[in-house]
C-alpha cells in the first residue's frame, strides 16, 4: 500500500514535470483572490483596528490564509468525477490496491508541488508586507492537528460530492458550490470576526469554515482557548460524517457501476 | 483433463436501459416518470478454459463480448449464473485475483500519457508488487520478445498506435498473470504490426502458459491465434470448438470447385438451390445446399465434361459474415 502510493506519486510527478508551468499557473491563480483580500482589508484597516485586527495582522491572517488553502484543497475532487464519466474507473478497479490510493497519492503529490511554489512567494510576500504575528506555541501546536483534519475534512467532503458523479452526469457542479460556499464562509471574503452575527453563526455551525478558516485562526491566535476544544469537536464530527457518505456512496455508487458497466 | 482456469455457467447480464423517446414534451415526462426497457446482453452463456488455452471470443458488435469479459475482469456484476476465474470469484475483485489477470482494452490505455513507457512500467511494478530482480527478468524477456529496446525512453504520447499496443501488453504482462483478457488488441494497426503481435501472443503464451481470452474482428487474428473459438450473437453462445468445425457447424451451404475438361461457355441449367460464384473459360465454383450436395454432385458428374471436383467448406469470413448478418441457421 505504502510502496505502491509512493510509485503512483512518483508517477504523477514525472507526468507533471511534462506541464510544469500550467501547474504553477494554478496555484498562482489560487493565490490572486486571498491576495485580493488581504489588500482590500490591510488597506481599508489603514491606522485603526477592524473588529480586533490591525492591518498586520490581516497580513499575517491572510499570508496563513494562503497556505492553509493550498494546503487543504481538494484538487484531485475534479478528476474523480471525471473517471467515473469517461469509464476511465476500469483501470482503477483492475488494480490490486484500493481505489482510494490513487487519490490520496494525487493529493499528496500535488501539495508538495503547490507549496514549493507558494512557501517562497508568502516569504518574499511577508518581508514586504510586514506581518503581526503574536506566535505562541500553542497556538502552533494546536495548528498542526487543526490543519490536517481541515484538509482531510475538505477532501473527503469534496469526495463525497465527486461521487455523485455515479449517479448524476455533472456532479462536479456541486463541488463548484462548495468552493463559493468556502470563499464566503470559510475566511477568505473576510475573516469569520468580521461576518454579520447571524452569518457568523451559521459559519460556526456549516463544516466549511473547517477547511480553511479554523487552523489559520487558531494560528494566528484569534481563536478563545474556551472555545479551541469545541472547534475541534465539531471539526471532527464533520470530518466523520464526510467519510461516512465517502464510503456509502463509494458502495453503492460501484455496485450501480458494475451494474451498468463503465 | 487439467482443472479448468476459468468456468462460467448460465452466465447472463440484463442491463436497465432508459427509454427517452424524442421530443422536448416527451423528454420532460420521461424526467418524471422514466421509462426502462431490459435489455439481455449476455444470456445463459456456459464453456471452461483449460490452462494455457487461447481461445478467440468472436461476434459482431454488440454481441455481448465485451460485456463477457467486464464480467470475467470483475468489472460487471452479472445478473445471474457462476463464474470461476483462476480460483476466485471475479466480481469481488479480491487483490490477489487481480494480481492473477490482466485486461487490454485496445481503444483505452493505462499507460501514463506524458512520460516514457519504464516510467509507468515502474510503477506497475511497484502496483503490483513485483519484486525487482523479477521485474527486470520479465521485462527484458518482454522487450526482447517485442524489439522495442527503442521505445522506453520516448514520452507515449510520441508513440504511434502499433508501438503504444506494444506498450499495453508489457504494461499488462509485468506481473505475470494466468490469465489475459485482451479486447480488440490489434483495432487500428497495420497489417505487419498485427502480424507481429499475434507472433508476439503465440510465442508468449508457448513459454508462459497464459491463458488468452481474445476479442477481434479481425479473422485473421483468430485464424492465427486460437485454435479453438467461441461465438456469441444477440448475447447467445452459437458455437465453441475448433475454427474449422465452425462452417460445418453454421453454413448452411457447401462450395464445389469444378475444373472442366473443356472449355464450356454454354452451362447447362443447374438445379435449384445451386448459385454460380465464380466462373473461368474451365473451372467453376458453386455454392450448394449442404443437404442437397450429394444429389448434385451427382447431376454435375453426369451433365459436365468433369476432370476434377472438389467439395469444400466456404472460407471462413464468408461464413462469419453470414451469421453475423442473418444469424445461424
Amino acid at each position: 500500500m505504502i510502496r505502491s502510493s509512493l510509485a503512483l506519486i512518483r508517477g504523477l510527478w514525472l507526468s507533471w514535470l511534462q506541464y510544469r508551468s500550467f501547474f504553477f499557473i494554478l496555484a498562482f491563480g489560487w493565490l490572486i483572490p486571498p491576495l485580493i483580500y488581504l489588500l482590500v482589508w490591510s488597506t481599508a484597516a489603514g491606522d485603526q483596528a477592524i473588529a480586533g485586527l490591525t492591518r498586520g495582522q490581516f497580513v499575517a491572517y491572510y499570508l496563513v490564509l494562503i497556505l492553509v488553502n493550498q494546503a487543504t484543497y481538494a484538487q484531485t475532487n475534479w478528476t474523480v468525477g471525471d473517471l467515473i464519466r469517461y469509464g476511465q474507473m476500469n483501470h482503477i478497479l483492475l488494480r490490486p490496491i484500493p481505489p482510494l490510493s490513487d487519490a490520496l497519492a494525487s493529493e499528496f503529490a500535488g501539495k508538495v508541488v503547490y507549496l514549493a511554489f507558494d512557501l517562497p512567494l508568502v516569504a518574499l510576500l511577508a518581508l514586504i508586507l510586514r506581518p503581526e504575528l503574536d506566535f505562541h506555541i500553542n497556538n502552533g501546536l494546536a495548528f498542526i492537528p487543526a490543519l490536517v483534519l481541515a484538509w482531510a475534512l475538505r477532501f473527503f467532503w469534496g469526495y463525497w460530492l465527486a461521487l455523485l458523479a455515479f449517479w448524476a452526469a455533472r456532479a462536479d457542479a456541486l463541488l463548484a458550490l462548495q468552493d463559493s460556499l468556502i470563499f464566503l464562509l470559510a475566511g477568505q471574503v473576510a475573516p469569520i470576526a468580521l461576518l454579520p452575527p447571524a452569518m457568523q453563526t451559521l459559519a460556526k455551525i456549516l463544516p466549511f469554515r473547517y477547511m480553511v478558516a479554523f487552523p489559520v485562526e487558531v494560528l494566528t491566535g484569534q481563536v478563545d482557548p474556551a472555545n479551541l476544544l469545541p472547534g475541534f469537536a465539531i471539526q471532527a464530527a464533520w470530518l466523520a460524517v464526510a467519510v461516512l457518505l465517502s464510503i456509502v456512496l463509494w458502495r453503492s455508487g460501484l455496485r450501480r457501476y458494475t451494474a451498468l458497466g463503465g | 483433463m487439467t482443472q479448468p482456469i476459468i468456468q462460467l455457467q448460465n452466465l447472463t447480464k440484463t442491463y436497465r436501459v432508459p427509454v427517452r423517446p424524442e421530443g422536448l414534451a416527451a423528454s420532460v415526462k420521461s424526467l418524471l416518470r422514466p421509462q426502462y426497457t431490459q435489455v439481455t446482453a449476455v444470456q445463459d452463456i456456459s464453456f471452461s478454459i483449460t490452462p494455457g488455452e487461447i481461445v478467440g471470443l468472436i461476434g459482431p458488435n454488440g454481441a455481448g463480448k465485451t460485456t463477457t469479459l467486464k464480467m470475467l475482469s470483475g468489472l460487471l456484476h452479472p445478473s445471474s449464473g457462476t463464474a470461476s476465474v483462476a480460483g476466485h470469484i471475479p466480481w469481488q475483485r479480491h487483490p490477489t485475483y487481480l494480481r492473477s489477470i490482466s485486461m487490454v482494452m485496445g481503444n483505452k490505455s493505462q499507460m501514463l500519457w506524458d512520460i516514457p513507457p519504464m516510467d509507468s512500467f515502474r510503477v506497475l511494478a511497484e502496483i503490483y508488487a513485483v519484486p525487482p530482480a523479477e521485474f527486470q527478468r520479465t521485462l527484458d524477456e518482454l522487450i526482447d520478445l517485442l524489439e522495442m529496446q527503442d521505445l522506453l525512453t520516448k514520452p507515449v504520447r510520441n508513440l504511434s498506435l502499433g508501438e503504444r499496443m506494444k506498450c499495453e501488453l508489457v504494461a499488462s504482462l509485468l506481473h505475470r498473470p494466468a490469465v489475459l483478457f485482451l479486447d480488440e488488441p490489434t483495432l487500428g494497426l497495420d497489417v505487419s504490426m498485427q502480424l507481429r503481435l499475434r507472433r508476439f501472443l503465440a510465442e508468449y503464451n508457448r513459454r508462459s502458459h497464459v491463458s488468452i481470452i481474445l476479442t477481434s474482428h479481425y479473422m485473421a487474428d483468430v485464424l492465427a491465434l486460437c485454435p479453438r473459438v467461441i461465438l456469441i450473437h444477440h448475447g447467445k453462445l452459437l458455437y465453441d470448438g475448433a475454427l474449422d468445425g465452425l462452417a460445418h457447424r453454421l453454413s448452411p451451404f457447401k462450395m464445389l470447385r469444378l475444373t472442366l475438361r473443356t472449355e464450356t461457355t454454354a452451362l447447362p441449367p443447374f438445379p435449384p438451390g445451386v448459385e454460380i460464384t465464380e466462373t473461368a473459360p474451365s473451372a467453376l465454383t458453386l455454392r450448394v445446399p449442404r443437404l442437397d450436395t450429394p444429389a448434385i454432385t451427382a447431376h454435375l458428374l453426369q451433365t459436365l465434361p468433369v476432370a476434377d471436383l472438389t467439395v469444400e467448406d466456404p472460407p471462413i469470413e464468408a461464413v462469419i459474415d453470414q451469421v453475423y448478418s442473418e444469424g445461424a441457421a
